[in-house]
């Protein structure tokens, strides 16, 4: 009784041990990114141009870049996402085929994103003949960001009661009928917090995209709305280097001076934004569940 | 419906009373598989119309699975497969041609766990009619209100119509759910434990309604509630084991039941 006991008490000691080792490194990762790296963030740096040699360059381009990237990869996302999730969870029957598709998605989620990219320069980029471009990234970014989708959705279609799909069922709706106005409803608050915590690693990320958006950005002018003339912001077929491909390139090749500086801060705006989705996703998503089921 | 009526149940002895009742649904040597399990053999069950049908047994005896196969919801399971008839309507209903979309809106089916849509108390009701092509707002307002008061909850909800349905009691989502299939306007009202994750008091409102009701509808309930069924049952079928061990009116079947297993289970010696 005494062993049991105190098994029970050291497991509860060391469960608890770990669990804030892992409070601990993240406070100690985000703390260190964000006091080297506010004190670099102010309106000017956020606002101006990057500089290639001289000191004082912002990371305005990177920052819309990356945002910019960020909304054609979720437009490609979302509805491919969503479909295989549907089909997934209520088209798909249980036989060798669908295991197959399975282990293709949870091998497409755990490449390396740097191969992603090698595939997006050689047939986005290269193979189309579409260059350097948002389109080449963002198309890359799908494929990396996909699998991820597809789970999401599949399980938060899974997670909604049978009762409810049954429901449906009996009054009468068809399969889809059901699927539109039963399961998605309900599945919602999930697939939008899997949506917004995915916006988060598609933002932060950098391998994928070196070799598909590019790392550089041509001179933007952001009077210019015109989606289809080069100096556009707007423009998909303009090359971009978003925030983090900045980070790494300030980082590994950059020549100017304060290039330690433009690094901590872009840092700090990264991971904040970041926090921002992924709080966010907790607020919202719970925001909208207590609404669907409120008292 | 002649055809129907002439029907000789010589398997199960029914009376010659008891044939020439108008009937509403009509089970004859029904079998249900899943895979190479048998989960109902060769069941036969007259159902009369305007009456409340009982099926009892212990877990697993294929009761519920028997409910199912009318509207059809067992279609989507993996290896199920009926065999037999289920006569409405001179129509066998497990014909592949028989569409079950149309077909769950004329017999509608109430569940275990209530399971109101995650909308408001008005939507719940107002949703399906929008599905099934009442284009009118205010007709399918007009409606809900007339199923909502038909089931006892519109003095209780008339003046929260747009708030959750989830926000109400579980009697009271189940009453919604009644009234929710109640307002596709269907003939028989299919029940799967209707009150068994129900208190008492919501369980008794839950009968008086079912006693209402099935003088406009054919009420087929299955029950683990062997009280329940005595309440509110006409006719009340013993299931076990995938076959119907005995089947014949309510009264009868409690108070002096020809086969043992019946009599047994009645007094709680196994079940």
């Amino acid at each position: 009784m005494q062993r049991r006991k105190l098994a029970d008490k050291t497991a509860t000691v060391v469960l608890t041990m770990f669990a804030a080792i892992i409070v601990i490194i993240l406070t100690a990762l985000l703390g260190y990114v964000l006091t080297l790296g506010i004190q670099q963030v102010n309106w000017d740096f956020l606002t101006s141009k990057s500089s290639s040699f001289r000191a004082g360059g912002g990371i305005q381009d990177q920052l819309f870049n990356s945002f910019y990237i960020l909304l054609w990869t979720m437009m490609f996302t979302i509805p491919l996402g969503l479909a295989g999730g549907i089909y997934m969870a209520e088209y798909a029957k249980d036989n060798r085929i669908t295991a197959f598709i399975r282990v293709c998605i949870e091998t497409l989620a755990s490449l390396p994103s740097i191969v992603l990219g090698m595939f997006g320069l050689l047939i986005f980029v290269n193979a189309t003949g579409m260059g350097y471009s948002i389109l080449a990234g963002a198309l890359t970014l799908t494929i990396f960001n996909l699998p991820i989708m597809i789970r999401t959705c599949e399980n938060a279609l899974r997670a909604v009661p049978l009762e409810l799909k049954e429901g449906g069922l009996a009054l009468g709706y068809t399969h889809w009928r059901t699927i539109t106005t039963v399961l998605l409803p309900s599945a919602f608050p999930s697939i939008l917090t899997g949506i917004i915590l995915s916006c988060g690693l598609v933002f932060g990320e950098a391998a994928a995209l070196l070799y598909s958006a590019g790392m550089t950005t041509p001179k933007l002018d952001f009077g210019n709305w015109n989606p289809f003339t080069s100096d556009s912001p707007l423009n998909i077929m303009r090359p971009a280097e978003t925030l983090s491909v900045h980070i790494w390139k300030v980082n590994s090749e950059g020549i100017i001076p304060d290039l330690r500086d433009v690094a901590d801060g872009g840092a700090a705006v990264l991971v904040t934004v970041i926090l921002i989705f992924n709080i966010s996703a907790r607020v919202f998503g719970s925001w909208l569940h207590k609404k669907l089921t409120a008292k | 419906m002649q055809a129907v009526l002439e029907r000789e149940f010589v398997e199960q002895n029914w009376t010659k009373e008891q044939q020439e009742v108008d009937l509403c649904l009509d089970v004859t040597d029904l079998s249900i598989f899943y895979g190479s399990k048998q989960a109902v053999m060769n069941v036969s069950m007259p159902i009369k119309r305007h009456s409340i049908t009982a099926l009892i047994g212990p877990s697993g005896c294929g009761k519920s699975t028997f409910l199912r196969s009318i509207n059809r919801m067992n279609d989507g399971i993996k290896g199920f497969k009926a065999e037999g008839n289920i006569l409405y309507d001179d129509v066998n209903l497990l014909d592949t041609n028989v569409d079950p979309v149309a077909l769950r809106k004329e017999i509608g089916m109430v569940f275990q766990r209530p399971n109101p849509f995650p909308n408001s108390i008005l939507k719940n009701l107002t949703l399906p009619l929008k599905e099934h092509g009442l284009k009118s707002k205010a007709k399918r307002e007009e409606y809900a209100e007339t199923y909502l008061k038909q089931v006892g909850l519109w003095d209780e909800v008339k003046d929260r119509l747009h708030e959750s349905a989830l926000s109400l009691s579980g009697g009271q989502q189940q009453r919604l759910c009644i009234a929710r299939t109640l307002a596709l306007q269907p003939s028989v009202l299919l029940l799967d434990e209707p009150a068994s994750a129900l208190d008492p008091i919501a369980t008794a409102k839950i009968e008086e309604l079912l006693l209402k009701l099935k003088e406009r509808y054919t009420i087929v309930l299955v029950t683990h509630n062997l009280q329940q069924a005595a309440r509110v049952a006409d006719d009340t079928a013993f299931f076990y084991q995938g076959e119907i061990v005995e089947f014949s009116d309510t009264k009868t079947f409690f108070q002096s039941p020809k086969e043992k297993r019946s009599e047994d289970y009645i007094s709680g010696r196994f079940g």
